[in-house]
């Protein structure tokens, strides 16, 4: 990632599928209005479960997207992976013809916080009901958290480097390091990204215990970062798989750079210490900054954690004033996931594939149902701001205590 | 149930089993075709074991889901399963 005559990692192509949209247009035309989609689950199994609010992904049809040995084989998660990698690859337009003569160009890397949970417990109940003999083969991979890396190369037949990364929320950016990583040291293409799917009876249990998750029922009151009715987060469904290729190999093919993976760094100060994230997300962000060669004030817009927690708020709204200096207190801050809820690894490639969308449109998003900000930043709210947007800051903090930073610079030569 | 493994029945459980859709006119024709030239992997054969053994309630011998071909493996079946009881 660094700049110079070192291998530059290029963002070509964006595939989305959130709850506020499959596909990027629907989803770039529901963030930029500042919709919010979180609403009662609905999710079978789920309905009498103490997690009222949630962001489902509603308009997903995977027998229309996935061939049926995959629906068979795989789990939900890696449906939308598939689905999303897909609808990258085309919005890169790079196709099999690209690459089959140099599969081993091409890699995928993934984040993954959980993994197949709802095939996981469709198999565990039927080895507590029928027995060990009644358990799938396919369990054994289906529920793996490296199952969608495996299965979008085997589908996709990329043999280049492949990786997944189990680092926490925050390891959707650390993907993002990862495949650079990757092309730095000589792969052409790196399919990247995560998409989550832990709206099922047995992952929503897993996630009660988790002390930051909202319990109000109120979908507009759920998730309210930065205000002083913040009750914790709201969690989601759903991803962003992106194609990142090195800069000269892009446009020797012809294909249009969007966006610059400039720099990125990650810290990691423990679970449930918010207020140590401080000095972590800090860190990363001044890590980040250097490895892009960027100056504080450069930075004109940032999508933040926010993770809902009054004290990580606190954190974060301080860490980017450590970070950034005053120009912290005066940079557009956003977090359009208030709209559709975190998807945890999914949540910042979904901000990743928004703050590429921003800077092309010249439009900082707003945050959904987030009006009276309680703390000293320039929080967009209400609606969409227009301002020119070179360089992109995202952050991301894990429940588990992980802090990553990604600086993106917007491509030099976009067409208006 | 008949008393023996048939194509029909193979294609159902490749169906079943691995999501795959696969014409018993096709296995039939080629009867020396592997399984994965069907897109049957050794999970897919796996599990196809599991469901026969499950239905007949005994094992199948243990080489049984190394079988390359589906005539190779409804030999086998036919050859144990069936004629066994």
């Amino acid at each position: 990632m660094n700049s110079g005559q070192a291998r530059q990692t290029v963002i070509t192509g964006i595939g989305v599928i959130a709850p506020n949209g499959v596909g990027t247009e629907a989803f770039w035309k529901s963030t930029q209005a500042g919709i919010s989609v979180l609403d009662r689950v609905t999710r079978e199994g789920c309905e009498h479960l103490p997690l009222r609010v949630a962001g489902e992904v509603r308009d997903f049809d995977p027998g229309a997207l996935i061939e049926e040995r995959y629906l068979v084989q795989t789990d939900r998660f890696t449906h939308f992976a598939m689905a999303a990698a897909d609808l990258a690859l085309d919005d890169a337009r790079l196709g099999r013809a690209d690459y089959e003569g140099s599969p081993f160009a091409v890699g995928v890397v993934t984040a993954a916080g959980s993994g197949g949970g709802e095939f996981g417990q469709r198999e565990l109940q039927r080895l507590w009901g029928q027995g060990s003999r009644f358990v799938g083969p396919y369990q054994s991979i289906a529920w793996f958290y490296a199952a969608s890396t495996g299965q979008v190369s085997i589908r996709g037949g990329f043999k280049g480097p492949c990786g997944v990364v189990a680092s926490d929320e925050a390891g959707g950016l650390d993907a993002f390091a990862h495949a650079a990583r990757a092309i730095r040291r000589g792969t052409d293409a790196v399919v990247v990204g995560a998409a989550e799917a832990p709206l099922a009876p047995y992952s929503v249990v897993c996630q009660l215990g988790y002390e930051d998750l909202s319990g109000c029922e109120d979908p507009t009151r759920a998730y309210r970062p930065f205000t002083s009715d913040a009750c914790g987060f709201v969690p989601a469904e759903g991803g962003a798989m992106l194609v990142v290729e090195e800069e000269a190999a892009a446009r020797r093919r012809g294909a249009r750079p969007r966006a610059l993976v400039a720099g990125h760094a990650a810290t990691f100060t423990g679970p449930s210490k918010w207020e140590r994230s401080r000095e972590g997300l800090a860190h990363a962000i001044r890590g980040a900054l250097a490895e892009a060669q960027c100056a504080p004030e450069e930075v004109d817009v940032v999508f933040a954690d926010a993770l809902g927690v009054p004290e990580a708020d606190r954190a974060e709204a301080l860490a980017i004033v450590d970070a950034l200096g005053e120009h912290g207190r005066r940079v557009p801050v956003t977090a359009p996931k208030t709209g559709t809820g975190r998807a945890y690894c999914g949540g910042p490639v979904l901000d990743t594939a928004a703050a590429v969308l921003a800077m092309e449109h010249g439009l900082v998003p707003p945050t959904p149902n987030v009006f009276e900000v309680c703390h000293d930043l320039d929080v967009v709210t209400g609606k969409a701001r227009p301002a020119q947007l070179r360089t992109a800051l995202v952050l991301s903090r894990g429940l588990m205590g992980s802090n990553a930073a990604l600086v993106l610079r917007g491509a030099t030569d976009t067409p208006s | 149930m008949s008393d023996r493994l048939t194509l029909e029945e193979l294609a159902a459980l490749m169906k079943k089993g691995a999501g795959l859709t696969v014409d018993p006119v096709d296995l039939a024709s080629r009867p020396l075709a592997r399984f994965d030239e069907f897109g049957l992997d050794s999970l897919g054969l796996l599990g196809i074991v599991g469901e026969l053994e499950n239905r007949h309630g005994r094992p199948l011998p243990p080489d049984a889901d190394r079988c390359k071909t589906p005539q190779e493996f409804l030999d086998l079946v036919n050859n144990t399963l069936m004629t066994g009881a």
